[in-house]
């Protein structure tokens, strides 16, 4: 039977009518309609489907929809503001950090999860933090540099222009 | 993706999980992190009628200290969080180490070290580590509450001591005596979500002149149906020398007490050579610490 249910989802309010068996991820994409997220393997293996949960890397594919009442939901498109992006989406295009783009989503939301608690990542600690997040493109290396660049971005000790 | 169908409750006090639990424990399943659980669901491996959610009892949360019980870490406490804690660090910094090498960043955030020893995965990350430290378990259930030693919690293959309607609440950590150390090592594919090929939690405390062996336990994972300490091996090194005989006899017996088989992470004969090494590197290291800590005092 359908629970009812009041997600947050990037500071906005939504009631849902969902099932018990219903995963965050499908609640997300298909009652609230923000495609942004995506799904990969949907067995929490290769980070596609990471959303932020009261400011933390969750996995949206193996989180129940109803488990998440009560808490804030962040998901790729609650970062920029209006059209000015997030620096950490800011730096993923300055490094030419996006491939496919597939697993980009993910990549900011765990790369912005980091830079919350560690805004001056070395590089191995950007590396365990993505650890979760697979790119097929295999652009790592990019992605470590637009993590870097976005700290120094967040910091204020580069601009945009800079880069 | 089809699944059977599944209720979802989720009690907001101990009291209401305990009596909810008590009443419908046979056909459901405790949801903490889901990240073992909800997978195995969705692989149609598991199909509980009710899943109940307590991932935000606050009576289950926290990290403790006390010099006297040791360390305390509740069951609801997020691998994540013992990763960062510092009374973990400073009690059982092997624990946040192989805390830190569990799954992933994400994974870390949701997972709780009592999913990761419920599940009995022989090749879980935190098992041998807690059996280093001959942990207690605290085991709950309506009206009361039992201890075990971990080391009488793993049964068979993904199976536990754990009675119906009992769960776990609680791990206690004894306080490290003096001259004494805890170190995990293990060998995996990948730096993340790769789940262990091989791994050992090893205890060793010297005697008073710190020459040889007053205390010892060797946990393996991966070797056998179960996480279990290689006891034969641990009896024979009590009151040893540390020498070169020393590590002989440890990696030896370890080899002799393990059973591996090959499986899609390993063959047996890479198991049965390699735990063997990983033995005397974590023995190695337990060396250096207690080192490290007499130079200090």
């Amino acid at each position: 039977m359908k629970k009812l249910i009041k997600l947050e989802i990037n500071g906005e309010n939504f009631d849902l009518a969902v099932e018990p068996t219903a995963y965050l991820i499908d609640v997300i994409r298909e009652s609230v309609g923000l495609t942004g997220t995506k799904k990969g393997c949907g067995i929490g293996d290769c980070g596609a489907c990471t959303v932020l949960i009261d400011g933390r890397p969750a996995l949206s594919c193996i989180t129940l929809a109803v488990a998440c009442t009560g808490k804030a939901i962040t998901t790729i498109e609650g970062l920029s503001k209006g059209t000015e992006l997030h620096p950490v989406q800011r730096a993923f295009i300055d490094k030419g950090a996006v491939q496919c783009g597939f697993c980009t989503p993910g990549m900011v939301l765990s790369s912005k999860a980091l830079l919350d608690e560690n805004p001056h990542p070395s590089q191995d600690e950007i590396k365990t933090a993505l650890a979760g997040n697979l790119c097929r493109c295999t652009g790592y290396a990019k992605i470590v540099e637009a993590v870097e660049h976005a700290g120094q971005l967040l910091s204020g000790e580069v601009t945009h222009e800079q880069a | 993706m089809h699944c059977e169908p599944f209720e979802y409750e989720k009690p907001v006090s101990l009291r209401e999980f305990e009596s909810l639990y008590a009443a419908k424990g046979e056909d459901a399943k405790i949801l903490a992190g889901g990240t073992d659980l909800m997978v195995l669901i969705k692989e149609k491996l598991l199909a509980p009628r009710l899943l109940i959610d307590i991932s935000d009892l606050h009576e289950l949360q926290g990290i403790s200290f006390d010099s006297r019980q040791g360390l305390t870490i509740m069951a609801g406490t997020k691998i994540a969080e013992i990763e960062r804690s510092a009374l973990v660090k400073e009690h059982a910094p092997a624990l946040a180490y192989a805390a830190a090498n569990l799954g992933s960043n994400q994974v870390r955030w949701m997972a709780t070290m009592a999913g990761n020893i419920c599940h009995a995965s022989p090749a879980a990350e935190t098992p041998p580590v807690l059996l280093a430290h001959d942990c207690e378990l605290i085991i709950g259930k309506q009206g009361g509450e039992r201890t075990l030693p971990i080391s009488r919690f793993f049964l068979s293959y993904r199976k536990t001591a754990l009675e119906p309607g009992e769960y776990l609440k609680a791990f206690r950590l004894p306080p490290l005596p003096e001259r004494s150390a805890v170190a995990y090592r293990f060998k995996g594919l990948r730096r993340a979500m790769e789940i262990d090929m091989l791994n050992i939690g090893a205890y060793l405390e010297l005697s008073e002149e710190g020459q040889s062996v007053s205390d010892i336990r060797l946990a393996m994972g991966s070797v056998g149906p179960t996480t279990y300490r290689a006891t034969a091996t641990e009896q024979r090194l009590k009151g040893m020398q540390i020498d070169d005989e020393f590590f002989a006899t440890a990696c030896g017996g370890v080899v002799q007490e393990a059973s591996p088989i090959d499986d899609v992470r390993a063959s047996a004969e890479y198991r049965n050579r390699v735990i063997g090494v990983l033995t005397r590197r974590a023995l190695e290291e337990c060396l250096e610490i207690i080192a490290s800590r007499g130079n200090k005092a």
